[in-house]
Order: C-alpha cells, then structure tokens, then sequence
C-alpha cells in the first residue's frame, strides 16, 4: 500500500488542491493530512463605495472589479490566510470590539473548510480514495465536527483506522508551547491518551502512529530557540528541541512499524527509532509547495519498504 | 482565541496565537555572524601577505572598496533568496527548487562541503600563525624544536590543523548554543583588541615604530637592524612597491578576485535562515549581511591607512615580499598587529594583546563544519546520501556520520597541505569553488521570476524597486558579473595560483566526486523502486 503524508498546510489553498491531488500525482492508495488544518492570519478587505481596498504583506491595493477583487481573494488564500469582506464600521469593530476578531477567525476558518471539502468531494471521486485528516494543536474545535460530518473524507482524532491490515491511530495534541494553543496537554497527560490510543491497536507490527507532535530529541522536532519575547536567539542560528517525551518514549516502547508527525515545520527529516521509522515531512505552505513523504508498506513484512520526502 | 492587530489605528492584518509566529531575530547579531565571516583579521590580514607582492601595482583601499561594493549586490541578492525561500539549507535548498536537483546537490555539496576539506588546513594555518607563532615568539618558548618557526613546518601546520579540525568538530557535538553566545564576547574582544592596535598605531609616529620594532627584533629573534635588513632583503630580491593611494584601475581591479578571500561571505548565514517571521523582512535580512560587510570594509580601510602611517606602506609590503618568497625577516609570518603590540614594551602586554586578537579566529573556526552538516543533512532526507549521513546519536544528539564525513577527508587534506608546498598555494581554491556555487544561486535569483513566478510574486523581494524596476534579480545579474570576472581571472592569472594543472585537477575531482554521488544514487535508488526525480517535481494545482 502507497500513502502519501502530508501535514501543517495552515489555510494554505493552494497545498490543499495539491494535497488533494496527491492522490493521482504519486500514485497513492491513501492520503492523510496531519494536523494544523486552518490558517495563522486574517487580512480584512474592506469594502468601500465603489471599490475594495486591501494590505497585502505591505503594499495598499484598490480593487476596482469583483475580478480584481476575486483575483487578490485567491492569493490570499494560497498563502494561508484568510480574507474577510468588512465594512468600515465592521472593521472598527473588529480592532474595538473585545472577542469579535475571534468570532470572525471562526467563521472565516469554518467557511473555508467547508469549501474545501466541497473540493474534496469532487477531486477524491467521492470517497474512493481514502483520505484521513485529523486536528492539530493551532486547530480550533469546531473544525472536528465539520470534518465529521464530510462523506469523502475520515476524521481520524482519537481514533484507531483500519487500513487494508494495517491500523492507524492519530492524536492532534502536542506538548505545552509558548503559545497556549488549542489542543496542548502536559506530557503525563499525552501518555494517557497515547496509550488509550495504543490499546486499540492489535498489532503494533502493523500499526502506523499519526501524533502531530514530533518526538522529543530525535532531529524531528529542532526549532529555534526562543527568548522571552519570542524572539530568535543568536541570529536564529541555535536549534533547539521541542517535541514531546510523551510521543519519544511510547514510540520506543510500543515500536509501531511507522510514526509520522509535523508541528516543527523547519524540522523536516528522518529517523529510526529501534523498528519505528519517524518521519517529519515539515512544511513550507508559505511558498505554496506541498512538502510530504511517499511511504510504501509491505503489509506482509510489517514495515516500510520504501519512502521519499517530496516538495511538491 | 488570542488574537494581535497590526497596521496601526486602521489594522491590515489580524494574527491570531499560533505555533511558530515569533518575532524577528535581531538585526546585532546578524551583523555580528556577517562581520565575523568576512573576518578581516585572520582572512584579510593572511590574504594581504600574498595579495601585495603578486600584485605590487595595484591599490588596496580601491580595491576593497570596489570589492565591498560590488560584494554589496551579492547581498541584495542573497537576501532576496532568503526572503522568497526562507529555508534551513540555504544554496542547496534554493537552487535543488529553481535549477534543479542535480545541480542544486552538486554546487551545493562541492561549495559547501567538500571544499570544506581545505578550508579546515587553511584556518590551521592562520591559527599558527596568528596565535601559536607570536605567543611562541613573544615568550621566548623553544619547545619544539625551532620554537615559534616550528610551527610553520610541515608538522607545525599539520599538528595546529588536527587541533582546529578538532576543536570545530567538537564545537559542533557540543551544539551551536553555547557557542553562539561565546561568538558575540569573541566579536566583542576581538573588536577591542583592534581598537586597541589602532589606538597603539594612532599614538604613535613612524620613527618609534622603526626604533621600537629593531629593538623587539633583536630581542626576540636577534635580528639586529630588523627595519632597515627587512628593506634591503626586499630589494635585493628586486620587489619594488607603490605607495598606498589611489593609482591605476586596472592593476587594482587584479587585486579584486584576491579580496574575496574574505569580502566574499557576508552571506554566510544564509544557510542558517529558517522558518522564522523576521526572514520575511527582506529590509532586516539586507541590513544585517550589509552592515555586517561595511564594518568589515571600513575596519580595513582604517588598518590599512593606519599601517601605512605608522609602520610605513613600503615596509609592510616589503615584511609581505619576503615571507611570499619564504625568506620572512623573522622565520615566521609578518603579523602586522604583533609588530603593533611591540610598541609597548611589556611582555605581559604583548601576550593579552595577541589573545585577545585571536578571538576573532575562536568566534569563528566553529562555524567550519556547520553548514556542511546541514547538507549533509538534507541531502540525506532526499535520499541521496545513505540514510545513515543524517543519523544523530542518541545520547549526545552529536552528528556522528555527517561529522565523520567531514573530519576525516579534512584531516587527509590537512597532511596533503601540510607536506606539499605546492598544495598550500592553492589557498584560492577554496574561495573560488565557493564562488562557482554562489554563482548557481545568483543564477537562480535572476531567473525565479519566470521559472517559479508565483513563488516571486508572493515574496516580498519582488516589491524592492528602484525607478519602478525590481532591483534582486538585477543584483543578482550584477553579481553574476563580479563572479565570472573573479572565476575568469583566477583561471587565467596564473598569480593566483588557481590555474596551475594540480590546482584544476584537484577542484575537478570535486565536481566530478559530487556528480558521481548523485549518479549513483539515482542508480542505486532506482534500483530499490524509489524515484529521486519526484523530490522536487511540482503537484499540480488544479
């Protein structure tokens, strides 16, 4: 079986359309999109007389034309963020208002979500390819029930999937990160749900972990190292880990025959853990290029038979 | 959900609390990484002992000048890349994207890596002789044999090369963290150790030089007469110089391609640029490599206008004649700054004063092998190296294979340098082979706008204009310029002892190394059913 991974797309439209035709490009059986669905940033168009006017990464824009206008919308949205059409006095609002930016994050976020599955349904011709998505730590909650309810995609948080003999468990939560994001838990915490998780699982020879948070100390989960403000010390030039004990230690005990994660974007890489290959394909939605990992199972052996990181 | 409004009273972004936004790095150290990579003391001042003599005629402030201006658009360029693809893996990951795979590990691992092996004896070498050779010498130390001259042997070199190849191999199993912070007290040492030579050279008149350097002369080495024996040598061998001033372009522009021995790495933390908020500022990113080249420039401006002086220019290039013919007036290398020190007559002085100058090769010398780690690294994620290259061990996180990689074939080279005369004149080499590799990316640069269009409208780079024309890709043409200008005269003036046949076998033999791994891995990897020619191929969109 040929699963392609990919994971950390942030709202990036443009990964997603990749992602979704992943499927036919590697010539994959099954596609799965870890976690960190939705995007970091909100950019408001606001709507004038007559015209648009919008900030992108600097530069003033005066669109004249619902083309124009659909045409900027577009490339916002490849680059991860989200366009929101206010008013003047919505925008006041928005920077006035105590919680309404939040209120429309959520609806920004919600709404694209729901188009791109419309997408999905059309490009995985309607469920026949497999394709698993579950949350990650910067993912709000109410993005798991419209996953849920689609009927071309699987919701996989929490879950034990049986796929073609082998089984998949997947957990969105991370260990505690400087900033206090959804889905955290303390590291004793993780365990528990790890080996929930685990015990659902009746053969870890075929069993393949879906844990966003990548495993501490182990070259998947380098990131610079922050001061207090949350800037970059030394010229961002030191590197420092800050994945999860929790996710090393259940790997190196229960030893699944795969473990793929994201959170650390930079941290891109490879590494065999006793019989586990983890892997940490990273990501760079900015850009608009997918970054992933072909994986080849050999069910009968039990293990990975080939794999490739891959920028597409 | 948290959330942060930018743009002012009328904001034009809303963030909202996410992993990984952080705020830019600081623009210090940046200037700070780039000032120490174009490091004027241990590569300029090593650089200039060869540089005048080969090229008398030729003027050396114009030539820095021009150089750091020309140098200048390199940064544009570069940081143009950094902003559009801000990644870990710099060359490597830039030109793997827009030239392609091929190309992008072969310029990468030959620049990044495998000359590398030579950089490691070459910085041996300015160890010895910009520390062990002026400590030996100024405390009167005879063991071993010969004292501070044993260290230019062949077996001083090699030794004082195992030292530094070790000494960055462990900087590099220690990791970078405590290092970084021990480079900005070196930066700060370094820059008060200069400060101090330019005070001692300021004080001073030319006439107590000359009385304070024969009596030093003959105290330490029993030379009697150092001044007026260092002149006459120099015209017994029939060197003649020309002053220090603003003379003809065209012998000044040969002094261009020798200058980039170390003008040429502003940009060297470019590989170390990662996911990270501020590489998007290209205005951040420019300043620090650009402030970090000027203070390199204007730091040699001022020595050098400061040597001539007080030391006197004539005298300096006639101390750089001898030792380029092998004959040094003292048995070992003519460090200008040593001679500085000698203006205070205090053994105790002259020992912190050469200490405290030696950190600028300590906050540097760690840095060696790190970037060929990380394309080791990355080279091995696509598959092309054994896995094993990137493999990390467990319980001191050090690279292990990647460092062996390294170690070893600088350790071989270090021997080769050491024992063969003639392979220490290939010092250029290392700059030159890295200039090939730069090319590839100033190449990139220049075509990104039409090989990956989106990607360049995106960046923020795209927006820097002048006359409403996108200046990166013309830095990046401009850069093109200043590199084929320096690969054609280090390959067609045989003073830069870059074009003799060794030389081009030896930097041959790299490329062709670097094409014969990638072959093989598509070969090897093709045969196990895995296909490198997806790495990089692009998903469609729609």
């Amino acid at each position: 079986m040929r699963i392609f991974f990919a994971t950390d797309i942030h709202g990036s439209e443009v990964c997603w359309r990749k992602f979704l035709n992943s499927a036919a490009f590697y010539q994959a059986d099954l596609v799965v999109l870890g976690g960190d669905v939705t995007g970091k940033m909100m950019i408001p168009v606001v709507a004038h007389n007559g015209y648009w006017q919008v900030t992108v990464r600097g530069e003033t824009l005066r669109l004249e034309t619902r083309q124009e206008l659909e045409a900027v919308q577009l490339k916002i949205r490849n680059s991860g963020s989200y366009p929101a059409i206010v008013t003047p006095d919505e925008l006041k609002n928005l920077s006035e208002e105590e919680g309404a930016v939040d209120r429309r994050f959520s609806v920004e976020m919600l709404a694209s979500l729901d188009r791109w599955l419309d997408m999905a349904d059309g490009k995985l011709k309607g469920g026949d390819i497999p394709c698993i998505l579950n949350g990650g730590n910067d993912d709000i909650w109410e993005i798991d029930d419209v996953i849920e309810s689609s009927p071309c995609v699987s919701f996989a948080e929490g879950k034990a999937l049986e796929l073609d003999g082998f089984h998949l468990v997947s957990m969105g939560w991370t260990n505690p990160t400087p900033w206090d994001t959804f889905r955290e838990a303390p590291e004793a915490d993780l365990r528990q749900k790890i080996d929930a998780l685990a015990a659902m699982v009746p053969d870890m020879e075929r069993a393949i972990f879906n844990f966003h948070a990548p495993p501490y100390g182990t070259g998947l989960d380098d990131a610079p190292a922050l001061d207090d403000t949350l800037r970059p010390m030394h010229g961002g030039a030191v590197m420092k880990a800050v994945g999860s004990t929790a996710v090393r230690d259940s790997i190196l005990e229960y030893q699944p025959m795969l473990s793929v994660h994201g959170h650390i974007h930079e941290s891109r890489g490879i590494k065999k853990m006793g019989r586990t290959l983890a892997i940490n394909p990273g990501s760079v939605y900015g850009d608009g290029v997918l970054q992933g990992a072909v994986l080849e199972l050999n069910a009968k052996k039990g293990k990975v038979g080939k794999y490739l990181l891959v920028n597409g | 959900m948290a959330t942060e409004a930018i743009g002012g009273e009328t904001p034009t972004l809303f963030l909202r609390k996410a992993t990984g936004l952080v705020r830019g790095w600081s623009v210090r150290d940046s200037i700070i990484y780039a000032a120490l990579a174009t490091n004027f003391v241990t590569l300029g001042l090593y650089e200039f002992t060869f540089a005048g003599p080969a090229f008398p005629k030729g003027q050396f402030i114009t030539a820095v000048i021009i150089s750091g201006v020309w140098v200048s658009f390199l940064v544009i360029a570069y940081a143009g890349l950094v902003v559009t693809i801000p990644r870990a893996g710099g060359d490597y990951v830039w030109q793997s994207r827009i030239l392609g795979s091929g190309v992008g590990f072969v310029l990468a691992a030959t620049g990044w890596w495998f000359i590398l092996w030579l950089w490691a004896p070459i910085y041996g070498n300015i160890l010895s002789v910009q520390l062990f050779q002026p400590l030996w010498a100024t405390l009167k130390w005879t063991w071993p044999g010969g004292g501070a001259a044993w260290f230019g042997t062949s077996n001083g070199i090699f030794i004082v090369t195992l030292i530094t190849i070790a000494l960055a191999g462990l900087l590099v199993s220690l990791g970078m963290s405590g290092y970084a912070r021990i480079q900005k007290w070196c930066f700060l040492g370094g820059m008060i150790g200069f400060a101090v030579v330019v005070v001692l050279l300021l004080a001073n008149s030319h006439a107590s030089f000359i009385s304070s350097f024969n009596l030093e002369g003959q105290k330490l080495f029993g030379v009697k007469n150092a001044y007026s024996a260092t002149n006459a040598a120099a015209a017994k061998a029939g060197y003649t110089t020309s002053p220090l001033g603003f003379g003809p372009l065209g012998p000044t522009m040969l002094l261009v391609p020798a200058m980039m021995f170390f003008i040429l790495w502003p940009n060297w933390g470019a590989t170390l640029y990662g996911e990270i908020r501020g590489a998007s500022d290209f205005r951040r990113v420019f300043t620090g490599m650009f402030a970090g080249l000027w203070i390199t420039v204007a730091c040699t401006v001022l020595c050098l206008l400061l040597i001539a002086k007080t030391v006197g220019w004539d005298f300096y290039q006639n101390l750089n004649a001898l030792d380029y013919n092998l004959t040094p007036t003292f048995g070992i290398w003519p460090y200008p700054f040593l001679f500085a020190g000698w203006l205070v007559h205090n053994t105790v002085f002259q020992v912190a004063l050469i200490l405290v100058l030696s950190l600028w090769f300590f906050g540097w010398v760690g840095t060696l092998f790190l970037s060929s780690t990380r394309v080791i690294f990355a080279a091995a994620f696509d598959r092309v190296l054994p896995d094993r290259a990137a493999e990390v061990s467990e319980k001191r996180k050090v690279p292990v294979y990647s460092l062996i990689l390294m170690l070893l074939p600088a350790a071989g080279l270090a021997a080769v340098y050491a024992y063969s005369t003639t392979f220490r004149t290939y010092t250029l080499d290392a700059t030159l082979v890295i200039a090939v590799t730069y090319l590839g990316s100033a190449i990139a640069v220049v075509i990104l706008p039409w090989r990956k269009p989106d990607l360049w409208r995106a960046s923020p780079a795209s927006r820097i204009k002048i006359f409403g024309v996108q200046i990166v890709p013309v830095a990046g043409i401009i850069t093109i310029a200043l590199l084929v200008f320096n690969l054609y005269e280090w390959l067609s003036n045989k003073l830069y002892f870059v074009n003799s046949r060794d030389s081009l076998i030896y930097m041959g033999a790299m490329y062709v190394l670097a094409i014969v791994v990638f072959v093989s891995a598509r070969i090897i990897r093709n045969r196990q059913g895995i296909d490198l020619s997806l790495i990089n191929k692009e998903i469609p969109v729609e």
